[in-house]
């Protein structure tokens, strides 16, 4: 707050002066900037920069049955990536990843769509948003454990489908299976989907589209050449929420799998349940690389630093 | 004609989003329904009775664990995410106004932290902590964690509001002879309110929820969600529904108080425009 | 020593420090435990306490701060985290609960310190299962790593394991006990009498074994070794061939979806139980009763190869010192006196010091829970309900039959690089 009281001062003060003070102006506003950017470049320095390089150097270092021993040894990440177990642990998580992504966008420009355009008075918006928001409040371990009661083998679902007489006997594959662990990750993670891009559709300027509409553009041309360009930015960053979620998860696929399928992350766990952490931090590594390129990808399609 | 397109277009979409909304309450009227269950009942169908001994239980001690002091700490960790959240990302977000060197940087670290896997972060703050011979705890370490996690939210949102935000509101303010605190004050800070509120929520659920960040940061006491967690490795009763139902209940009220809060803001926008 | 601190019940646990004290003094000398209660009254004293929910109970806590006046603060947390925050966070506790198996891995890393067992005032009562590996001296001693093979280090500040008993033991053992096949009678529809039963096709898609990877990897040991597909020199301790030979087994058994889930904690084995998710599964005794507590029958079924075991103790954070240390010795010294020995006992648990225990448990409750007998009244929960009628006689029957019968204990592996990428790589199939 204060910084931003005497950003402004000089501001007024160099607009006040011309020439040589209004230089000093310019560059104290840069100072200005550069106060308000600590904060933030303070704690994300503390809490993320270091500690990543942390992880980074204690993939470098050796250990053994009992202890950790600081080296620069390449063996933590040629035997993650040497192993065809990696490849085809990434290869489901990529699988998780692209399923759950392509379900929550499709559901939540649906959704979002829906309230922008659909719903007349902001306050109903508000409403309804809210309301899709309040499961979203209730603890993540207790919302991922109530699938249980509910797609079991004795489950409200499969009890109700062998009442209604539309199967003789249980489905089995309701519950511990790819099939749940997309659900749990759709239903845990949509709203990071609905919110962002809900922010873009609302600003979109309603002359717009009568202005395509006018010209003769029809409902899907609409959608598809003004709507959903002007949404990219609010696409772009679900996207990007989405995808890191899926890529890092390792207790909805260790709930609602029942221990039968394998992400990367819950490969690091089970490294580091037995203290291997050289090879736990070398996958951190390896993973952090492939979502940190997969994030570049999406940046690269939609610059939301411009855009948003 | 194509007001009749319309309709049908928004009935089916009506549809769709009924079905979105019951697909997130299903299961949790699942919990809700369990935690009705008799004092024998479980965790999982078919009900064993119905009473609300769970919800009593939810507020005596418990064999393992204790909801009360992992709540308050829970509750306070997010109130202090909250906080910082909104001002240092409101700060940030003024700063992103101009392009300052080494912007980009920081824009890329911030989205950075965003797509860091929590697991990873927890343990690298853990290993921080340990070297530097600071005690970790849930108000330190994982404090920083949970922050890591909420602020590029806060940061994005910002930047979005500012990036849409027309710098000649301020200076019609300046031109009728506002000083630059009053444009701030007055005109500027109640048009992004409602996106502040919005910072402010999303870093506390985001917090109050955190569990892979918080694993290895939280130090020697438990926030609720990792109380949640070790307390599964004894509890087999439908007191974490009976958890599950209250706080989605206290969600409501906390929701509608939000509400509440913008709506009157608006209303008092009103007027003075 | 210990045989004059016989104590009749009620009398309260400051009255029996003292009377401990004065027939012990001689050889506390140093005056460690007389005059504990006065400074405690002048100088509270907090220790911090973590490990799983099994045995972090807030019941021990309260009766802890009533008995001794010392706040004992417990955090409960999965097993995983558990063994994360002993080594990773060694500030953030004072008495670590933790497993055996994974003491192998903790304790070299510096972050507990020995006890002086001439300070552990119950240190005879200890049953010899803890000390020597022999529950009785004719007994052979089992594969894994059994609790007696990181129970001790020459000198402080080892940070190997002494071969026998010495004077420096590395935890106090607090809880144990042997996990086997838990059942539904009413669905299986045969005897179960063989761990290679859990791999009868008429179950397929209705079994599960745990998923917390060196434990896992015990289930289908013996499993494997049940069906005669191998003989482990050390089921414990494999090979890399044998590892190879049961990870391939478990990937065989997962394509051919024998199994419904594998869990991981507590309430998700009573879960998958109680829901008809699975009808026979590596279980322990308390998820058994706590599916029957739901008015389900579930059987925990012994089997003719014997027990996998596991057992956890109480170390001390290597930061102790002074009178903390001197609290958290006593601390030990009453967690083996009995009163919760006999709380863990009608968990269906066992404590380590059994003699202590039997003293806070009436003689139906040492019946039914100890000795196997059939419970002559009904038999209650510590949370005060039900558990089991009049007349029940305990699965699996005595003590002695149990613990006598452990085939292994929960291990880690000196190749347990090699296993857990083979693991990694059983899940990932």
């Amino acid at each position: 707050m204060t910084a931003a009281i005497t950003e402004d001062d000089t501001q007024i003060d160099a607009a006040g002066k011309p020439g040589f003070v209004a230089n000093i102006g310019k560059m104290s506003s840069h100072v200005a900037s550069y106060l308000q950017a600590v904060p933030l470049a303070m704690i994300l320095g503390f809490f993320f920069l270091l500690p990543i390089l942390m992880i980074a150097v204690v993939s470098f270092w050796d250990y053994d049955f009992a202890s950790l021993y600081p080296d620069f040894l390449t063996t933590n990440y040629t035997d993650t990536l040497g192993s065809w177990v990696t490849w085809k642990t990434y290869l489901n998580t990529l699988k998780y990843t692209a399923l759950v992504w392509g379900l929550t966008l499709l559901i939540g420009f649906w959704v979002a769509y829906f309230l922008a355009f659909h719903i007349r008075t902001t306050t109903m918006q508000m409403v309804l948003f809210l309301v899709c928001t309040v499961p979203f409040l209730t603890s993540n371990i207790i919302r991922m454990i109530s699938w249980i009661p509910v797609l079991g083998r004795n489950g409200l679902v499969n009890t109700t489908l062998i009442e209604m007489g539309v199967i003789p006997r249980p489905i089995e594959w309701l519950l511990y299976s790819d099939f749940a662990v997309v659900l749990a990750m759709v239903h845990l993670n949509t709203l990071f989907m609905v919110t962002p891009i809900f922010n873009t559709l609302m600003r979109i300027d309603r002359s717009l589209i009568e202005a395509a509409r006018d010209a003769g553009a029809n409902g899907w041309q609409i959608l598809w050449n003004v709507i959903i360009p002007l949404a990219k930015p609010g696409i772009a960053i679900g996207s990007i929420f989405v995808v890191t979620l899926v890529m890092a998860d390792f207790s909805t696929v260790q709930v609602m799998s029942g221990g039968q399928s394998a992400s990367v992350a819950l490969m690091m766990k089970n490294q580091m349940s037995l203290l291997q952490y050289p090879a736990a931090a070398a996958n951190a590594v390896v993973l952090l690389m492939v979502v940190l390129l997969m994030v570049a990808a999406i940046l690269r399609v939609v610059d939301i630093r411009k855009e948003l | 004609m194509s007001h009749e397109k319309r309709t049908f277009e928004f009935y089916v979409l009506a549809a769709f989003f009924t079905l979105f909304v019951l697909f997130l309450y299903g299961p949790l009227s699942a919990v809700f329904i369990l935690s009705f269950q008799g004092p024998d009942g479980g965790l999982t169908f078919p009900l064993n009775g119905v009473s609300v001994h769970w919800f009593f239980n939810l507020f005596e001690q418990q064999a393992v664990g204790d909801f009360g002091a992992s709540f308050k700490r829970s509750f306070t960790l997010g109130l202090m995410v909250m906080i910082v959240n909104v001002v240092v990302s409101l700060l940030a977000g003024l700063a992103f106004r101009r392009n300052f060197r080494g912007s980009a940087v920081l824009f890329y670290l911030t989205v950075a932290s965003l797509v860091v896997p929590s697991i990873i972060i927890s343990l690298g703050i853990g290993v921080v902590f340990q070297q530097f011979g600071i005690k970790p705890a849930w108000y330190s370490s994982a404090f920083g964690a949970h922050l890591t996690w909420t602020l590029p939210f806060g940061v994005l949102i910002m930047f979005a509001v500012f990036n849409r935000f027309s710098p000649a509101y301020e200076e019609a303010a300046r031109d009728l002879g506002a000083s630059s605190w009053q444009a701030f004050a007055h005109v500027v800070l109640p048009m992004i309110a409602p996106s502040l509120i919005g910072v402010g929520l999303f870093g506390f659920t985001l917090s109050y929820d955190e569990f892979a960040r918080t694993l290895m940061t939280s130090g020697t006491y438990n926030t609720l969600p990792l109380e949640i967690y070790g307390m599964t490795t004894n509890v087999t009763t439908p007191v974490l529904y009976a958890l599950g139902t209250v706080t989605t209940l206290f969600s409501f009220s906390i929701i509608l108080l939000a509400l509440a809060i913008i709506l009157g803001l608006r209303r008092r926008q009103a007027k003075v425009v | 020593m210990t045989n004059d601190t016989k104590t009749p019940k009620g009398i309260s646990r400051r009255g029996l420090l003292k009377s401990g004290a004065a027939a012990t003094g001689a050889i506390v000398g140093s005056g460690l435990i007389t005059g504990f209660p006065t400074i405690w009254a002048q100088n509270p004293i907090t220790l911090r306490q973590f490990g799983t929910g099994v045995s972090n109970i807030n019941a021990i806590a309260e009766k802890c701060k009533a008995d001794l006046g010392i706040t004992l603060e417990m955090t409960a947390t999965d097993s995983d985290a558990a063994a994360q925050r002993a080594v990773t966070q060694p500030d953030s506790y004072d008495i670590a609960d933790i497993e055996y198996w994974i003491l192998k891995k903790v304790f070299p890393a510096g972050v507990i310190q020995p006890m002086d067992i001439k300070k552990l005032k119950y240190y005879d009562k200890i049953v010899p299962l803890f000390k020597t590996g022999k529950l009785k001296p004719d007994s052979i001693i089992a594969q894994g790593t059994a609790p007696h093979t990181v129970g001790y280090v020459e000198a402080i500040g080892d940070k190997t394991f002494a071969k026998g008993e010495t004077q420096f033991f590395t935890m106090v053992p607090t809880i144990y006990n042997a996990d086997t096949l838990g059942i539904r009678p009413d669905l299986v529809g045969r005897d179960i009498t063989s761990w290679a039963d859990i791999m009868d096709p008429a179950f397929k898609g209705k079994t599960s074994i745990l998923n917390i990877p060196s434990i896992g990897i015990m289930d289908a040991a013996m499993i494997m070794e049940s069906m005669g597909n191998i003989k482990y020199a050390d089921k414990g301790n494999m090979t890399k061939e044998e590892i190879d030979a049961t990870i391939d087994f478990l990937i065989k058994a997962k394509q051919d979806g024998q199994f419904r889930a594998f869990w991981k904690s507590f309430d998700e084995s009573v879960n998958l139980m109680a829901s008809g998710e699975v009808v026979i599964q590596s279980m322990w005794s308390p998820a058994v009763a706590a599916v029957r507590s739901k008015g389900i029958a579930c059987k925990y079924q012994p089997l003719k190869e014997g027990y996998r075991s596991w057992g956890g103790g109480l170390g001390l954070a290597a930061h102790l010192e002074g009178a903390q240390l001197d609290a958290a010795y006593e601390y030990i010294n009453w967690y083996t006196s009995g009163w919760v020995g006999g709380y863990l006992n009608r968990q269906g648990y066992y404590s380590a010091a059994m003699d202590t225990a039997k003293e806070f448990m009436t003689a139906d409750e040492w019946g039914y829970w100890i000795e196997g007998k059939a419970a002559s009244g009904d038999i209650m929960s510590p949370e005060g309900k039900i558990m089991e009628k009049a007349g029940a006689v305990r699965d699996g029957g005595s003590f002695e039959e149990r613990m006598g019968k452990v085939a292994c204990w929960n291990s880690v592996m000196d190749e347990d690089r090699y296993m857990v990428k083979r693991w990694n790589e059983f899940i990932a199939a």
